[in-house]
Formats: C-alpha cells, sequence, structure tokens
C-alpha cells in the first residue's frame, strides 16, 4: 500500500484506561496493514496476489484474506459493469504505473495480461480455490486499504472512540476526547485555501480517490484509475469521496465512482445506500442526498 | 420515520468479508498483542474477537504468507507517524479544553461561538451553548505523562518541526498569558504547498491544542503539521 498509517485512540469518555493495554490495541490494529500488504501487494513479488497470479489455469488455495479481497473487488467490477476492474494491471503497466510509488520496485510487465477481465478470475467456493483463465495482474488497491481500515476498526472498536488515517482514508469510531464527533475535511482537489467540505463523523469511512495523488509516469495527464472498459484514465471527474459504514466499502465505491463519472456514480451511491460527493474538471458538486446533513454547516 | 430499504449485496459482502478475515487472523494479532502487553499470559485481551473468546483453530484456508519483519532498508509499507494517545484530563485541562470544543467555528478565530447543534447526526443532547465542560464524566486525573498540561504553557516564541513523506514542516506558536495566541507554518519543505493546510493553523488558537482536524487528501501535511505544534508546545511547556 506504501501508506503512512496514523492511529489515534481517545479511549472511553470519563473512564481512565492503563496505557500500555492501549498501546497493545493500536500495535495489534497497524499489524493489520502489515498483514493486508503481504497478502495484497502488487509490488512485492513474494506477496500472496503475486504467487497467485503466478499459477495460471490451475485452482490455487488461498488464504481467508485473499480470498474475501479478490471476492469483492470482482463484486464491485460485476456492479460497475467492469469499469472498474481489479484485472488492470496489464493496462496500468502500459501506462507505466509499474513501480510501486513509494518503494520503487518494479513488477513485471506482462503483455500477455493486457486485456484480460475480472471475468477470467474463477472462484470455486466449495473448494475455496481461486482460477485465473488467463495470464492476468491483479491490484486491489482499491480494497486492501480499506480492508486493513476494517479490520485495524474491530481491534480498536472495544475503546470506543478512535481514528484511523490511512493516507487519505479514513475510518472514525465513536467521538473525539471532546464528545463531539470527528471532523474530516475534504481537500478541495484545485484549491489550497479551500477544503470541499468538511464532514462530521461517527463509526463512519470516509476515503477520497482523487487525481491529485498519483500521476501518469509516461508523462501524461491522468492519474493510476483507469476505466477498465477503455483503457484509458477516467477523467470525466477529479475526486470522488464517500462516507459509508466501513472503509472498504468506502474504498472501492470512490475508486469506482471516480471511473464511472457523475451521473452513474451518483446511481452507485444511491443503489448501495452510502453518501458520497463527484467534483468534475469544471469543479461541478454533485453529491448523494444525504451527504450535505453530514456536512459541517459553513459559518 | 426511518426508511427501510433492503441492504444492497455489496453491503453485506463488504460486513462478510471484514468478519471472516478478522476471525481468521484472530490467532495473528493475540501473538502481535502478547509481543507488546506486559502480562501476556494472565492479561485478558484489549479485544474481543467476532467469533468470541475462544481462538479459532489454524484451518487449511489460512495459508496467509508470513509477514515480512522487514527492516528499515526495505521501505516497509506502513510507518507510524503519530499516536495520539488521550489521557483522561485534569479539571483544570479539562476546563480549558471543554471551551475550546464550544468555541470551534471556522475562520473567526476571535469569537466562541457554539458550533450549530443541527449538523451532529446521532449525538446525545448536549448544552453546547452552556459554558460548562462538554465531557460526559469527570475523569479521575491519569497520572501518565501522555498529554502536556495546558495550563503549563510558558510564554513566548517557540517552534517545532514535524516530518511526513511529503517533506518536513515547522510550525511557530506564540503563548501569551499561558495562552496559544497563534500558531503559523514558519518554514514549509514539503513537496506539495502548505497552502493545503493554511486553515489548521486557525484551529490550533481556537481549540488551544494540537489537535487540528484531518483533511482527508491531505493527511501527510496536516500530520506533520500536528506533528510540528506538539513538538513546539513541548518546548513550552519545559
Amino acid at each position: 500500500m506504501g501508506t503512512f498509517v496514523t492511529i489515534d485512540v481517545v479511549g472511553p469518555i470519563g473512564a481512565p484506561a492503563p496505557s500500555d493495554a492501549r498501546d497493545a490495541a493500536i500495535e495489534q490494529a497497524f499489524d493489520w496493514f502489515r498483514q493486508v500488504e503481504a497478502c495484497c501487494s502488487r509490488f512485492d513479488p513474494d506477496s500472496e496476489l503475486r504467487r497467485l497470479t503466478r499459477t495460471v489455469g490451475e485452482p490455487v488455495r488461498v488464504s481467508e484474506m485473499l480470498w474475501r479481497a479478490l471476492e469483492f473487488a470482482c463484486a464491485i467490477a460485476d456492479e460497475t459493469g467492469g469499469a472498474f476492474d481489479p484485472a488492470i494491471g496489464g493496462a496500468m503497466t502500459a501506462r507505466g504505473f509499474t513501480r510501486h510509488y513509494q518503494t520503487g520496485a518494479e513488477s513485471p510487465h506482462d503483455a500477455a495480461t493486457i486485456g484480460a477481465t475480472f471475468r477470467d478470475v474463477h472462484f470455486d467456493h466449495t473448494r475455496r480455490t481461486v482460477t485465473l483463465g488467463r495470464p492476468l495482474l491483479l491490484d486491489l488497491g482499491a480494497v486492501a486499504k480499506g480492508l486493513a481500515i476494517d479490520l485495524a476498526a474491530h481491534d480498536l472498536t472495544p475503546w470506543g472512540n478512535f481514528a484511523i488515517d490511512a493516507g487519505g482514508d479514513l475510518y472514525f469510531g465513536g467521538h473525539t476526547a471532546n464528545g463531539e464527533p470527528w471532523r474530516c475535511g475534504v481537500r478541495h482537489p484545485r484549491r489550497p485555501e479551500t477544503l470541499a467540505g468538511t464532514l462530521l463523523v461517527s463509526d463512519r469511512a470516509v476515503c477520497t480517490s482523487g487525481d491529485y495523488e498519483r500521476r501518469a509516469p509516461d508523462g501524461g495527464p491522468g492519474h493510476h484509475l483507469v476505466d477498465a472498459r477503455t483503457g484509458r484514465s477516467a477523467d470525466a471527474l477529479i475526486s470522488a469521496t464517500v462516507l459509508a459504514d466501513s472503509a472498504i466499502l468506502a474504498d472501492a465505491l470512490a475508486t469506482a465512482a471516480f471511473v464511472l463519472g457523475p451521473s452513474d456514480a451518483i446511481a452507485l451511491f444511491a443503489r448501495t445506500g452510502v453518501e458520497g460527493m463527484v467534483m468534475d474538471e469544471d469543479l461541478h458538486v454533485v453529491s448523494s442526498p444525504g451527504w450535505s446533513d453530514a456536512l459541517l454547516p459553513h459559518a | 420515520m426511518s426508511r427501510v430499504r433492503p441492504t444492497h449485496p455489496l453491503v453485506a459482502l463488504s460486513s462478510a468479508a471484514v468478519i471472516a478475515v478478522y476471525s481468521a487472523g484472530y490467532l495473528k494479532t493475540r501473538a502481535a498483542a502478547a509481543k507488546f502487553s506486559d502480562a501476556p499470559a494472565m492479561r485478558r485481551p484489549a479485544h474481543v474477537s467476532a467469533s468470541g473468546s475462544v481462538v479459532a483453530p489454524p484451518t487449511e484456508h489460512d495459508l496467509a504468507p508470513v509477514v515480512k519483519s522487514a527492516p528499515a532498508a526495505a521501505a516497509p509499507a506502513v510507518i507510524k507517524v503519530r499516536t495520539k494517545k488521550h489521557a483522561a484530563t485534569t479539571e483544570s485541562a479539562a476546563q480549558s479544553s471543554n471551551l475550546t470544543a464550544i468555541a470551534v467555528v471556522p475562520q473567526k478565530p476571535d469569537t466562541h461561538e457554539p458550533p450549530a447543534p443541527a449538523a451532529a447526526p446521532d449525538r446525545p443532547a448536549v448544552d453546547v451553548a452552556a459554558a460548562t465542560p462538554v465531557t460526559i464524566a469527570a475523569p479521575p486525573p491519569e497520572p501518565a505523562a501522555d498529554t502536556a498540561a495546558k495550563s503549563l504553557w510558558h510564554d513566548g516564541t517557540y517552534s517545532g518541526w514535524g516530518s511526513s513523506r511529503h517533506g518536513d514542516i515547522q510550525a511557530t506558536i506564540v503563548i501569551e498569558s499561558g495562552r496559544i495566541t497563534s500558531a503559523r507554518i514558519s518554514q514549509c519543505l514539503t513537496r506539495y504547498s502548505c497552502s493545503w493546510i493554511a486553515h489548521l493553523q486557525g484551529q490550533v488558537v481556537d481549540r488551544q491544542s494540537a489537535d487540528v482536524d484531518y483533511v482527508s487528501g491531505a493527511t501527510q501535511s496536516s500530520n506533520a503539521f500536528y506533528g510540528a505544534i506538539v513538538d513546539a508546545l513541548s518546548k513550552a511547556t519545559k
């Protein structure tokens, strides 16, 4: 994932808590990020995901974590008609996204994987095996971070009040030390002096997909979010933010929204019962009906 | 009044995925916790697993790879930037922190208006207009020195540094009569402009603390600023 993770545990309001138990809970929570990375990284050649993609045409027994992440990513792909597709590795690699953007590790550019889709990933629910129908590169970036956040949140839920920030995708449990909902500003994609809004959040996740996070190394405009139906960078939107009950859902839907474009994104939010906001190149904002209720009112 | 809508399959799938993975990994998290707790054998775990307190035996499906304990040279994917451990506050600190909770109104650092109560969903009814503490119960003071006592800031100008993967930020604060009267980014060495987080400067004064908002999309810089303010405040308490 290559993400800085911040965990902020307020603890139960009004009750003292031994700090070493809290430290243990925080360490456990952090450990999920390492586990998810080891399982789902597209760049680490020893990750379970990479080991899976080295076996084509045969069933592979996978861990519960990889099974669930892959299954969910494919379900999102199905829901979006293939616009979002975890089997996008080939198209991304062709555009130059071969390096882990923090570590610089290379992933192989395998021409044979271009054109593969999520429909080439076959799940055997009885035997819990995955069979790849053809060579493909899998990218679980839109799912893995959200999953890690939710797992960490599970560890911290007994502490009531906490915040997890994984490089701009967040989960907020309970309230702040002052008993208020957590405040989460959404960065405006183009105007440094302003926020696109500030959300009041309690027991929910906030995830943002935007074109300002990573630029394509081939120098062209665009980013790492590709419309798998066309192979080109999704360019109708410059930002998509989702507020949902879980980070795995918010993360995946924000990514999916970005590639779907404004009207399909809002329809997706409505179908899945989340709140969300998208902004286009003209800085025009479209949001779900309940989005403004979640915002801090402007002064 | 509440709408009843069937849960979308994706929502159910997302919940099931997290619970299944959490349960499968519970064995590993207990091992990780044991490394850090003082009395691992006797102490109750800090959390309860989704499948109950019984440790699930490893299954054939549990083929998760060994987690690499990578040295720094291998560029670990996860680095802790900050863990904020909120100790239960002393009464005097509680009063000042509660004043700042009431005082948060962006762009108007000199007012102490209560935030609009209508915006907060699912909150217990709290009389935010009153100047009484907002915390639900008066907690006993915790002996740990995690939190700098706000009432002990010495007047003066202090600078601190915070870091992020995009670069470092220096913040400079001014303490007058024991209160933060200004907080600004004095050096911005981050790759991206600090104007993304300029609004956080006023929050430090409003809240009389380093607890500025998260900014989805600019968390690295906001974390660095937070660290810089914490560093500066630590100098003000010496």
